[in-house]
């Protein structure tokens, strides 16, 4: 019997390039900071919080998504994932990481006094607006900061659930019994997490963090949107960590077979992302409703054109065109180049749902932007590997581990 | 070469110990014997209300559409209702068929059979509204495009309506290819069972001279491959095209942009529980608890509380918006005439939430989930909440609209409009009486192959391998050695 490797180390290479990132960002950052952040003009240090904030958001449902990928596949009673779920469960170790990070920046802009973000915090402007009073019983401080609150700590509260629970199966095999009951422990961890998520990510969190941003404008669709812009990325980072430890001589148990099935989780919600995307745009388009136009004015005819189209091919033509062959799907090359594709051409998304509407007249995507990537991503490699560390990359005696070993797609 | 091999806390999907000969005993049996008396009082019945649905056809074809009570801004009532929620139970066919084959989904082979032909006989109901609603239905040939004497009368491109044309042929199409290559091995089965001439004739030009050689298995799997990669975006084209009729438009409640997804959540909700109500009545008459298993009838609870509440996430945005919005008109649709209970058409709305978000919510309970009872009745509430939510959408966007001069009288069906109605009753079950007598209504060869990996045949063979370490599992050469040792597979 072959030993295999359980315990991941971290390479002291990966350690450095995270420190590198980390360091680039946060020169970045400060150099922001300085430069806009510290400004007097307004529009600048709205620039500059904005580009925080899109990242942060992003990267925090980003994360979140393998949570969502872990429970939505328990409740599906699922065998194939069990090889690689300690992956996903690493990357859900963002949630509180990148949640807080998010909370920090939301609560900075509901606290600062100024309005360039979210124009619906302004006492003033909403009293001589009666669409934006109107809508003051949903978009109020009071409310801002309490739900947003909650979202992230029941995110991380349920998260941390899943992920304790999920230690059980390396503790010793389990009999009929006790893995029947194992699997239902799961299946309720699951199915709370789900419900919260449906009434977060899949509801109100966009409305609240992101579309109030445009605070006159709305779309029924938003919510289901932005999230599976965050969902196909998160299944792309999933594949991206897969490939990444394979190469490393880990996952022993996972093979093309498991990323040929990520693959095409990349490549069917890359193309349900744009039936979203088509949805929303075509009915506004068709119908022509001014106040609903209003939004994709700005991003169609104005200085987002091109990030507006760009979006598209990236997002729905390459993974169309490059994922659509069952090779692709299993050629570890292919999957980290369309891996980082996917995960650049959402971020672009929500550089231009967020900026978008913060910097109507010009784009603003340059140093700063990258440099704050590089900072998330810095962050996101270093605590990931971390996670991955501290437990058995293998859940062992997972009751359907074996599936997964013998899975064939 | 792979090994196969499922959990044992997995339940099997195929109950009681059979053999491949027991299996083709049990689904084909019925086929050979006498219809039962209950088969002809159903069958009957069915036939009797498809003639009144002809009947009422007739009135309306040689009287016009006033023989429907559609006034002056009610111009989709009942036909369009019953047309959007036919098209919505011929979802669960093409879902269960395709889609789940694609997440290679072991549960959809007890029922896939039954729910494609379902699928097949809910769109030809569905069909039906739409072109007699033209009123001079001789001239129904008018919406295929093609270059004609008429002038410069052509389809309109532009019209979703006339994408409804594509969307629901194609559907139609694809779902009846799917359905029927399907059936091919089975037909043959029949066929080489026949102890009489013509059942042997018969069956045997159905099934296009299979022979069960490896080169035709060979096509007929990648056959169903690509059927199901077509399919797949059928699913979800037929029923976003269907909400395109409502949301390109500019009335208050049907123009939002999350209809589309909404719409087709809905149409697979509709369609499991469609599928339950037959299929429970089924697997009783014709004996087939071991391949229509709990399992099976848990395994579509599951699909039915997720998408009632995915249904239910999208009523409750739709309504939030209504008012976030803050666009009186879209105020007015939601909150008064939708939302408040007293309003001319508050009860449909309240039926709507009641029947399809608020009731499925106890099918988180898994004891609740395997009830048979619970289940039949939840699945008729179902049905009839996603008929309420298509009339509440039509009617009560339709009933007040911009100009409070033309607002109508209170709308409610003719006699006609239900005959009309319950004549696709009697469609839909002459169809599917007919189906259960002469067609197999599990798929025979696709329970033979899933017999491979489950039931308790499969169980006493593989059981050693449950307490196999891991590492032992995958090294034994896929677990090649650990199983030639015990001499099996």
């Amino acid at each position: 019997m072959a030993s295999i490797k359980e315990q991941f180390e971290i390479p002291s290479k990966l350690k450095t390039w995270s420190y590198a990132l980390i360091a680039v960002g946060a020169l970045a950052l400060l150099a922001g900071l300085f430069k806009s952040g510290m400004s007097n003009d307004e529009h600048k240090q709205a620039i500059f919080i904005g580009t925080i904030m899109y990242n942060t958001i992003f990267w925090t449902l980003v994360c979140n998504a393998s949570m969502f990928f872990i429970c939505i596949t328990t409740l599906a009673m699922g065998g194939w994932q069990q090889s690689f779920r300690r992956v996903p469960e690493a990357i859900s170790t963002m949630v509180p990481i990148f949640g807080s990070i998010t909370l920090v920046v939301l609560l900075y802009v509901a606290f600062s006094g100024k309005h360039q973000i979210y124009h619906w915090l302004d006492t003033d402007a909403v009293n001589n607006d009666p669409i934006l009073k109107g809508k003051s019983g949903f978009l109020n401080l009071k409310f801002f900061v309490f739900w947003t609150t909650l979202a992230i700590g029941l995110w991380t509260v349920l998260g941390y659930r899943m992920r304790k629970l999920s230690s059980e199966a390396d503790n010793g095999a389990f009999d009929n019994v006790s893995g029947a009951k194992f699997i239902f422990k799961n299946t309720v961890g699951a199915s709370m997490f789900i419900a919260w998520f449906g009434l977060t990510v899949g509801s109100t969190i966009p409305w609240l963090w992101m579309m109030s941003i445009t605070p006159h404008w709305y779309s029924t669709m938003y919510s289901w949107y932005t999230f599976m812009s965050s969902f196909v990325s998160g299944m792309s980072l999933i594949a991206l960590w897969v490939v990444y430890l394979k190469n490393k001589g880990y996952l022993e148990y996972t093979n093309q077979e498991h990323l040929h099935d990520l693959g095409k989780f990349m490549f069917a919600f890359s193309i349900f992302w744009t039936y979203l995307w088509f949805s929303q745009y075509m009915l506004i388009w068709y119908a022509n409703i001014p106040e609903e136009t209003v939004y994709f004015k700005t991003r169609v005819q104005g200085a987002y054109k091109g990030i507006f189209f760009f979006n598209l091919i990236i997002n729905f033509l390459c993974p169309l065109l490059i994922l659509m062959k069952r090779d692709a799907k299993r050629n570890y090359t292919l999957i980290t180049f369309m891996g980082v594709l996917i995960l650049f051409g959402h971020w672009i998304d929500f550089y231009q749902m967020v900026m978008g509407s913060i910097s109507k007249d010009q784009v603003t995507l340059g140093w700063l932007d990258f440099g704050i990537l590089s900072l998330f991503v810095g962050l996101m490699i270093l605590f990931v590997a971390k996670a991955l560390a501290s437990k058995p990359v293998i859940a062992k005696y997972h009751p359907f581990l074996k599936e997964s070993i013998i899975h064939h797609t | 070469m792979h090994l196969k091999y499922e959990s044992q806390l997995r339940e099997p999907l195929v109950s009681g110990n059979k053999n491949y000969h027991q299996v083709t005993e049990d689904i084909i049996r019925p086929i050979e014997a006498k219809p039962s008396k209950l088969w002809y009082v159903g069958f009957f019945t069915a036939v009797a209300l498809l003639m009144f649905g002809v009947y009422s056809v007739y009135r309306e074809v040689t009287y016009g559409i006033g023989q429907w009570n559609l006034n002056k801004t009610i111009g989709w009532g009942w036909d369009i209702t019953n047309f959007v929620w036919w098209v919505g139970i011929g979802h669960a066919g093409t879902l269960i068929s395709a889609v789940l084959l694609l997440f290679r989904q072991g549960w959809r082979t007890g029922v896939n059979r039954a729910a494609e032909a379902m699928t097949i006989f809910a769109v030809m109901c569905a069909g039906q509204f739409p072109i007699f609603h033209m009123g001079r239905v001789w001239m129904a040939f008018f919406v295929m495009p093609y270059p004609n004497s008429r002038g410069p009368l052509w389809v309109n491109f532009n019209s979703p309506l006339l994408w409804d044309v594509f969307a629901i042929s194609t559907y139609f199409t694809v779902s009846l290819l799917f359905w029927y290559s399907g059936l091919l091995p089975d037909f043959a089965s029949v066929r080489d069972r026949a102890k009489t001439k013509l059942r042997q004739k018969l069956y045997g030009t159905a099934a296009f001279g299979w022979s069960g050689s490896a080169k035709h298995w060979q096509r007929h799997e990648s056959l169903s491959l690509v059927l199901a990669g077509l399919s797949t975006p059928l699913v979800l084209s037929v029923h976003t095209i269907v909400s395109f009729d409502f949301a390109t438009s500019v009335i208050p409640g049907w123009h939002t942009t999350i209809f589309p997804p909404y719409f087709v959540a809905g149409a697979i909700f509709s369609g499991f529980a469609m599928v339950q109500s037959l299929l429970l009545i089924v697997r009783k008459v014709f004996a087939l608890e071991d391949y229509i298993t709990l399992g099976h009838i848990e395994a579509m609870n599951k699909v039915i509380v997720l998408t009632g509440s995915v249904v239910g996430i999208a009523y409750l945005t739709e309504l939030f918006m209504g008012w976030y919005s803050q666009n009186k008109y879209e105020g007015y649709t939601f909150w008064y005439s939708r939302a408040y209970l007293f309003s001319p058409y508050g009860w449909s709305y309240w039926g709507m939430m009641a029947c399809n978000v608020i009731s499925p919510q106890i099918f988180w309970f898994r004891k609740m989930r395997r009830n048979i009872y619970v289940t039949f009745f939840m699945s008729i509430i179902v049905n009839i909440g996603m008929w309420f939510e298509r009339f509440v959408i039509i009617v009560t966007s339709l009933y007040r609209d911009y100009l409070p001069s033309s607002w109508s009288v209170y709308y409610s069906p003719t006699i006609y409009e239900i005959g009309f109605y319950l004549g696709t009753f009697g469609l839909f079950f002459t169809c599917f009486f007919l189906f259960a007598k002469y067609f197999p209504v599990i798929a025979v060869a696709e329970i033979k192959f899933v017999l491979k990996t489950t039931g308790e045949n499969y169980k006493e063979k593989m059981g050693h391998l449950e307490h196999v370490p891991a590492e032992v599992f995958a090294h034994s050469g896929h677990g090649h050695t650990v199983v030639e040792n015990h001499g099996s597979n």
